[in-house]
């Protein structure tokens, strides 16, 4: 009796842990996980005033306004391999009687161009300013090129100016990174 | 960030309220029962663990997906059903390993005046819980993009690990013909104990009129915690080094804590029993080798505002990033301390009520007769346990449904049928087999799912070899 008691229990046992498994998996499918997300970020904005294109002091005009600002995390081998894709979106209001043409240059930290856009932006006024969109796509092999810079550049130009002008010069923007993260 | 997400699918995917050992809970009086219920009622005049092998104990599950959700072999690409598994899975899911091991065990009766059964013993525990940051994961897989105007919430985030050793010793006493009680006094060393489990707070990315960009990004209300305690002092280290340093904590040589279980067994008459305990009602006071890192503050994100100021020749740039990253750490500081703080254990709590009958294991007959006040075991009984576990987020409850049936001395076999709030089709089985008072355990859970264990939620596996003198 006892002899039988202990030959179910190892059985029972054996049967326990031998016949378990994992059936019907391939976990080979782990290499093929990609992970893609898609981040909206706000990016830089500015309320140009039409001041600021007048030397009141020296009664000139100024025909170009620049600001520069850092963005460190475009630069560094990190980035550069996720991202794939990226959507610039730019949004003006103008309400000053003037075109204008408003450039991007992303430098590097040798001050070198790796990448470089520009648009117009129609003119307005006070009582109806006028709203411009400029939306640039870039793809993986621009993105290489973006990812080398540390910086942008933004360049507003303004065909003529005078003392008088006035209104305002209004961005807002925004990015969509498009990341893809594999093994 | 890749990484993350599959460590976390991959270690939740297989088991579910893990610890619940009911199968091992008022069954044949084992070292381990008594570790679950110190008032269990004790025959044994002695008993003595195998080293390393008197008890070993592991469970690993998830309350909402298994690996087959994941990794089933058809052809449905994998990130589609990661996808689906990300939007199924609540913050309120979780993933959980715990595995002991007992190191030393044994115990002895006192008789004198007031007989009382004292055991003791060591044993390691590696206990883990985390709870599905679902947020997190939405943000991580798919991004903002999708989800303006939601807000990602930072309580989503809550996961603790322990890996500590016990030192126990206990009393057992029959207080009176019907009553059984008993203490455990518990001593804790921690090796090693990370956790988050209080943050609050959240992100979101919002549209509104009037905003000076296109988006807001806010952080509100932020206060997340992590605390760590044994980590630093193994920065560095060699493995050999890594290993002796965990070993010297073992032996008392890490953070300390108390605790005590407490139970109980009442005999109504000769067949019905109603039995329960409370198991690691105490704390570990992390003291030293902690470090600890909070994040406080709200903030809100409009990108970068461009001046345009008339420099002069000379003048450097404004710089915009460095004092946008300056009022970030302004206004969300993340401090580190190395303070001391106090985590309470994992408190359980079993009960259960249990009725014998058949007849008396030995008998060959109906007789009854040699049944004269002393307890003697029938050979079948059935009952209803009750489990349940404080855990970061509220009580993780269980219930069961059981049989035990005695083979003689020489075997029982015990089946259990658990339901819980993520399962309700969890069969175990253990049996006990006895050789001249050698015991041997074996127990396992989630046995329909045993022939693959890829669809299981939860596995559990309890082995171990003691010595009892009858």
């Amino acid at each position: 009796m006892e002899i039988k008691i202990y030959k179910l229990f190892f059985l029972l046992t054996y049967i326990l842990l031998c016949g378990s498994c994992f059936e019907g998996t391939d976990f080979d499918q782990a290499n093929d996980v990609v992970v893609t997300p898609e981040i909206e970020l706000d990016l830089i904005y500015f309320n140009l005033e039409a001041s600021k294109f007048y030397d009141y002091a020296n009664n000139t005009e100024i025909l170009v306004v620049q600001d520069t600002t850092d963005l460190d995390f475009l630069g560094g081998s990190d980035i550069n391999d996720i991202l794939k894709r990226a959507d610039f979106f730019f949004e003006f209001t103008n309400s000053i009687s003037r075109e204008f043409n408003v450039s991007f240059d992303f430098l590097n930290e040798q001050n070198t161009s790796k990448y470089f856009m520009q648009t117009t932006v129609a003119s307005g006024s006070e009582d109806t300013p006028v709203v411009s969109y400029f939306v640039q796509s870039l793809d993986e092999v621009q993105i290489k090129e973006l990812t080398k810079a540390k910086k942008v550049l933004v360049t507003v130009t303004i065909p003529s100016s005078s003392q008088d002008l006035t209104g305002v010069l209004n961005l807002q923007s925004k990015t969509t990174y498009y990341l893809q993260i594999e093994q | 960030m890749k990484k993350f997400l599959i460590i976390y699918l991959l270690l939740g995917l297989s088991v579910v309220v893990c610890q619940n050992k009911q199968l091992l809970y008022n069954w044949e009086v084992t070292p381990q029962t008594l570790l679950l219920n110190p008032g269990s009622l004790v025959t044994s005049q002695f008993h003595a663990g195998v080293p390393l092998a008197s008890g070993f104990h592991f469970n690993v599950g998830s309350s909402g997906v298994s690996v087959f959700d994941v990794f089933a072999d058809d052809g449905v690409a994998i990130n589609t059903k990661i996808t689906t598994t990300i939007s199924r899975l609540t913050s309120r899911d979780f993933f959980t390993v715990n595995q002991q091991l007992d190191v030393l065990t044994f115990g002895w009766l006192s008789k004198g005046f007031e007989p009382m059964y004292f055991s003791g013993g060591i044993y390691q525990e590696l206990d883990a819980i985390a709870y599905f940051p679902k947020d997190f994961a939405i943000l991580a897989w798919e991004g903002n993009r999708d989800y303006i105007g939601k807000a990602y919430d930072f309580n989503d985030i809550s996961a603790r690990l322990d890996l500590l050793t016990v030192y126990h010793f206990g009393v057992n006493k029959q207080v009176s013909k019907k009553l059984t009680a008993g203490v455990r006094l518990k001593l804790y060393s921690s090796l090693i104990s990370v956790s988050s489990t209080r943050n609050k707070g959240a992100f979101k990315t919002t549209v509104r009129e009037g905003s000076a960009n296109i988006y807001e990004h806010t952080v509100t209300d932020l206060d997340v915690e992590v605390n760590t305690s044994g980590f630093i002092s193994l920065d560095g280290l060699e493995q050999s080094q890594v290993s002796k340093k965990l070993l010297g904590r073992a032996l008392l040589g890490g953070n300390l804590g108390l605790g005590i279980d407490a139970g109980i067994t009442y005999q109504f008459d000769n067949e019905l029993s109603l039995t329960a305990s409370v198991l690691d009602l105490g704390a570990i006071f992390h003291t030293k080798d902690t470090e600890r890192y909070r994040a406080k503050g709200d903030y809100t994100l409009e990108g970068i505002a461009l001046v345009f100021p008339e420099l002069v020749n000379g003048e450097p740039a404004i710089p915009y990033y460095d004092n946008l990253e300056d009022d970030i750490a302004r206004e969300i500081p993340v401090d580190t301390l190395n303070t001391g703080y106090t985590q309470l254990r994992p408190t359980k709590i079993n009960a259960g009520l249990h009725y014998d009958f058949g007849r008396f294991v030995g008998d060959n007959g109906g007789c009854n007769c040699k049944n004269n006040g002393t307890k003697k075991k029938r050979v079948s009984q059935a009952g209803v346990q009750y489990y349940s576990i404080f855990r970061p987020r509220g009580l993780q409850l269980a219930g069961t449904l059981y049989y035990t049936r005695r083979f003689g001395n020489t075997l029982s076999i015990k089946t259990t049928y658990t339901i819980d709030s993520y399962s309700a089709k969890n069969i175990g089985a253990g049996m006990f087999l006895n050789i001249a008072g050698v015991n041997l355990f074996l127990a396992a859970d989630n046995l329909l799912q045993m022939s693959n264990l890829a669809k299981a939620n939860s596995v559990s596996l309890q082995v171990g070899l003691n010595y009892i003198l009858n």
